[in-house]
């Protein structure tokens, strides 16, 4: 007899496991919306090293976060701000400057080339903006070459082949459909570039919830998925929360700290805090506190 | 009615410059961190320009219905998500620029004469910047595909106004000219106006090096020339910018900038 459809929900710790040294990573989100923190700190405790992550574009603290602990080597995203609380996130400033961080400039529309080009596995993907920019000089990986056919200058945006994406979303049933609540931002196409996906869900719900509105189902199979309530905490999770402002301008006035007076304090005080005390999800639940969790509503 | 002076601030006069750039019928994108941009379109929108599509916080919308904007700073919020008529997929700004916007706003921490600008850093070394930027986000491939763009900054000094830019992140007119885009191998019809906290510039027909195109009341042309890292094109006759109307500066603080961003 056939046996039963398997349930793809992991815990905190295996699918923390399966992000590994030197990996490539795809970081889903938006700025300061939607990204997986939950497996952002699994990264950070589990001190896993020369990661090329491919941050959201646009990216934002969850990247600066990495950064300041040490996990990044090479970084791929467009812009590295967090909105009306930051202009430029503090450790990514430093780190360049510094000359300590690989950079793979780009733009959004090259960002998105470099992804279908790995969905569709082809070595790159054309794309005309940026022609008469400094992109190409200051990113070797991108070349200027001539359309075969036209001749007209273009440029070629190299395939990135994230070997796992780490995505949030609201929902999930236990088989991989998953369902964002909102527009989901680039997720889907980290999704298709990547060799898998761990999707980060706030509920894992029945298969009959997801068979009621199969529109919504942004990610229509993802390798494991996690459940895990505020899991995007500290920022937006679209359908249950917004940002949390005052948590999030911690963090940068941690990192301003170390960017204007070399003084690294606040921030290990942070990392110590929120993220290596914290043994668990729930754990570190406990320490942001209830009363501002429950303070974070969307209306 | 014409305002008085006094009764206006200059970001609600930039607002109201750049009000007059959208047409109707187009589709606008709406950046939410830039407070000036984001109420002028919003006052195109409320006043002329009833069939805009807005591209807003990831959707597409039409507000001229709301009687007053609730107030929204991010593009990831998603309450202003409650408007849309549709959603879009980040990554459909790669499938079709075009669909996202017809017209754009590019900011930077150079512009040169030319309005190449950089959102990249300054410093002559890449590797080693004096001064990293966040990055050039989506500029650089919406100012490429889109029908025109405006340059816009929140200080008018010798940092950003550059004889060159270190790096280009956004093409403007290239190396200069009227067919430098075309050259380049680049469509679009390039920047028109830099608005800037003290004036408005324009782009000289042929050269199109960046010229004065009015003053904002009480600056001089001297003031703007002290703090301009280039040769400005100064013609004889420099207009004051034109100030907002009654109807527009109600419209504005009444309907888009109920909390008075615009009045700090």
């Amino acid at each position: 007899m056939i046996s039963e459809r398997k349930s793809l929900v992991i815990d905190e710790s295996t699918a923390g496991g399966m992000i590994r040294d030197g990996m490539t990573i795809a970081i889903g989100g938006f700025i300061n919306s939607s990204h997986p923190m939950v497996l952002v700190r699994q990264i950070i405790q589990r001190g896993i090293k020369n990661l090329t992550v491919v941050g959201a574009a646009s990216g934002g603290p969850d990247l600066d976060l990495l950064i300041a602990a040490g996990c990044i080597k090479k970084l791929v995203t467009t812009y590295m701000g967090a909105e009306h609380f930051c202009p430029i996130t503090p450790f990514f400033r430093t780190a360049a400057q510094r000359g300590e961080l690989e950079i793979f400039e780009c733009d959004e529309g090259m960002f998105y080339c470099a992804l279908r080009a790995a969905a569709q596995g082809l070595p790159s993907t054309p794309w005309k903006a940026g022609l008469g920019t400094s992109f190409p000089e200051v990113n070797p990986e991108i070349k200027v070459y001539s359309d075969p056919i036209t001749g007209e200058p273009v440029l070629a945006i190299p395939a990135i082949v994230p070997d796992l994406a780490i995505i949030y979303a609201a929902h999930s049933d236990a088989y991989g459909n998953v369902q964002h609540i909102g527009t989901g931002f680039g997720d889907r196409a980290m999704w298709r570039a990547a060799k898998r996906t761990i999707a980060q869900v706030e509920r894992v719900i029945p298969n009959e919830e997801v068979r009621k509105n199969p529109l919504a189902t942004s990610l229509y199979g993802v390798d494991a998925v996690l459940r895990a309530p505020y899991g995007a905490h500290p920022f937006a999770g679209p359908g249950y929360y917004i940002e949390d402002g005052i948590h999030i301008r911690e963090f940068i006035a941690a990192g301003n700290a170390y960017a204007k007076n070399n003084d690294r304090r606040p921030f290990e005080e942070y990392l110590q805090k929120y993220i290596l005390s914290p043994k668990t999800h729930e754990d570190y639940l406990e320490v942001v506190g209830i009363r501002r969790l429950v303070s974070l509503h969307e209306h | 009615m014409t305002s008085t002076a006094a009764s206006f601030t200059t970001k609600e006069l930039m607002a109201t410059f750049i009000s007059h750039q959208v047409r109707d019928g187009e589709r606008v994108a709406v950046g939410a961190g830039l407070h000036v941009p984001r109420a002028g379109i919003l006052l195109a929108h409320m006043l002329r320009c009833p069939n805009v599509r807005l591209y807003l916080a990831m959707t597409f919308t039409n507000l001229i219905k709301e009687p007053k904007m609730e107030p929204f700073y991010t593009t990831y919020d998603i309450r202003p998500t409650k408007w849309a008529e549709a959603y879009v997929f980040h990554e459909d700004f790669q499938e079709k620029p075009r669909f996202i916007s017809d017209t754009f706003v590019v900011g930077g921490l150079q512009i040169d004469k030319f309005g190449n600008s950089n959102l990249i850093g300054v410093g002559k070394d890449f590797k080693h910047l004096t001064f990293r930027g966040p990055g050039a986000v989506g500029t650089t491939s919406m100012a490429h595909y889109v029908d025109r763009y405006y340059l816009f900054v929140q200080s008018h000094d010798k940092r950003i106004f550059v004889d060159k830019c270190d790096f280009i992140s956004t093409v403007g007119w290239g190396q200069g000219g009227a067919d430098s885009r075309k050259k380049l191998g680049i469509p679009g019809g390039g920047p028109v106006y830099c608005i800037t906290p003290l004036c408005v510039m324009d782009f000289e027909e042929k050269s199109k090096h960046m010229r004065l195109y009015s003053v904002h009341p009480g600056v001089t042309v001297q003031q703007v020339v002290e703090n301009t890292g280039f040769e400005l094109i100064i013609p004889s006759n420099v207009p004051e910018t034109p100030a907002p109307t009654d109807e527009e500066l109600r419209t504005l603080r009444e309907r888009i900038d109920l909390e008075g961003m615009l009045r700090k």
